[in-house]
């Protein structure tokens, strides 16, 4: 946009366009801070890994159909600021690149959402308010309006008629495979985005969150990061940098939602991760329904 | 259906635990709970009972599988009538992948007692040329032009009438 005005101007500002344009330098003034998402400003893109000298580090363990190839994506360090472009991995393409149902992915936040909720709202009929079992006045002869008890719904202080009735709970389940391919679903948009980064491990020099939020920034991951890794035990010092960051934040594996894939904007895993998520993800494709629930012993589950 | 899982989760826990039953009341073993496999003698107990997790191995064998197993290798059709799908996928603008049980996603439905159709499911790539193959298939056969849905979406294809048999042969002629 900028570098078509400056064409319009004049012939003799077009050499200087030339230039700057060559030389790579936006003609945008150098102290213009923009937020990494800003739409209509491209970020500086990696060329995609596909035709990369650097060797693939990691293949997908599950068979890959026939007809589909892996996606693959950089592998990238957080060691040190400038440590991306380690290696290529490969990702499944039954879990990072499904066909992205944006209704699916609605239909699981909103479940995530409210089947947890429980209401607890509550108020009184006319039967359950205090007092109200006399009659005020006579019927006939006082000049005011018939009533039977101080506490209907007509009068002042009376009860409710179709109020919100006691603790209500708005449980309900999707089928497992729904919320299996919401996960999925959720996964490939993060790729597709680019907004999926993986990482070899969760070793960082320093505690210090400062460190983190410097290196967020350089490589432009967005506002928040979600970072996901297998197991429970973590680094100490990642542990202590996300503490009290409120846009960073770390999750074991077995945490993964699409609520917080969505809320956060970038998502970093580890290749444990990966293959942790692939493994359990793949497994619904090839199951049996169950024939007891799940929570029970199988002889190969995942 | 709750109570039969039930009494199977039971009948499993009992199951786990019959190595550890002892056969006289009166003298129980002092151990009690899952251990590792060895054989354990009761410290201070009578000598008559030995503890033995060796025969839980008839239990592991009953748990069945969670994994629907590949098929075994078949060169043509099965003497069952099951076909194996192509090594190589046929190089055609669309794809269309095997159910969970390796069986050609094409299902025929009967609504208000009356009304057929037949759903292609499971179909990634271009839907709209298998559309245009499916009806001069149908075309060819029938000699009418069925009316058919197209849902992109889903990746799903509803043609009126019952073709199940026609379609299954057609799409395994391809090699799907």
């Amino acid at each position: 946009m900028f570098r078509a005005t400056l064409a319009i101007c004049g012939r003799t500002v077009v050499k200087r366009q030339f230039i700057s344009s060559v030389s790579g330098e936006s003609a945008l003034p150098p102290n213009l801070r923009l937020p990494p998402n800003l739409i209509g400003v491209a970020a500086e893109k990696r060329p995609p890994p596909s035709g990369s000298d650097l060797p693939v580090v990691r293949r997908c363990e599950a068979d890959v159909p026939a007809h589909l190839t892996p996606a693959q994506t950089w592998l990238e360090s957080l060691g040190s600021r400038d440590s991306d472009q380690l290696g290529v991995v490969d990702l499944h393409p039954d879990v990072f690149s499904v066909p992205i149902r944006l209704d699916i992915l609605h239909a699981v936040e909103v479940w995530q959402r409210n089947f947890k909720r429980i209401s607890y709202a509550n108020v009184k009929t006319r039967a359950e308010v205090r007092g109200g079992g006399r009659k005020p006045w006579q019927q006939k002869r006082t000049g005011r309006a018939r009533h039977g008890s101080i506490r209907s719904p007509l009068w002042r202080g009376g009860g409710i008629i179709h109020g919100p009735r006691g603790p209500t709970s708005y449980y309900y389940m999707l089928p497992m495979k729904v919320r299996v391919q919401g996960l999925k679903i959720a996964l490939s948009a993060k790729l597709a985005q680019d907004y999926l980064h993986i990482v070899d491990s969760l070793e960082i020099p320093t505690p210090d969150p400062q460190y983190l939020q410097d290196l967020v920034k350089h490589r432009q991951w967005g506002d928040s990061v979600l970072i996901v890794d297998v197991g429970e035990e973590f680094p100490q010092n990642i542990l202590k940098a996300t503490e009290d960051l409120k846009t960073v934040n770390i999750i074991p594996a077995l945490g993964l939602n699409v609520h917080s894939l969505l809320k956060h904007e970038s998502l970093v895993l580890t290749l444990e991760a990966v293959k942790f998520l692939e493994k359990k993800l793949l497994w619904h494709d090839v199951r049996y329904t169950p024939l007891y629930p799940f929570k029970l012993p199988y002889s190969d589950l995942p | 259906m709750s109570a039969s899982v039930r009494s199977m989760s039971l009948t499993f826990c009992r199951a786990a635990r019959v190595a550890f039953r002892a056969f006289n009341p009166a003298t129980r073993p002092l151990s009690t709970g899952y251990c590792l496999r060895t054989e354990i003698r009761p410290a201070g107990g009578s000598r008559d009972i030995i503890e033995s997790t060796e025969e839980f191995r008839f239990v592991e064998r009953l748990i069945p599988p969670s994994r629907i197993p590949a098929p075994p290798k078949h060169d043509g059709p099965a003497p069952s009538g099951w076909t194996p799908p192509s090594d190589t996928p046929p190089s055609l603008p669309y794809m269309i992948r095997r159910s969970r049980m390796h069986n050609v996603p094409v299902y025929s439905d009967i609504k208000h007692g009356n009304q057929h159709s037949t759903l292609i499911r499971k179909i990634e790539g271009d839907i709209w040329a298998l559309n245009k193959e499916v009806k001069e298939f149908l075309l060819g056969l029938t000699g009418k032009d069925p009316p058919t849905q197209v849902n992109e979406i889903t990746g799903s294809i509803r043609v009126k009438g019952q073709f199940d048999k026609e379609l299954k042969d057609w799409l395994l002629n391809k090699g799907f």
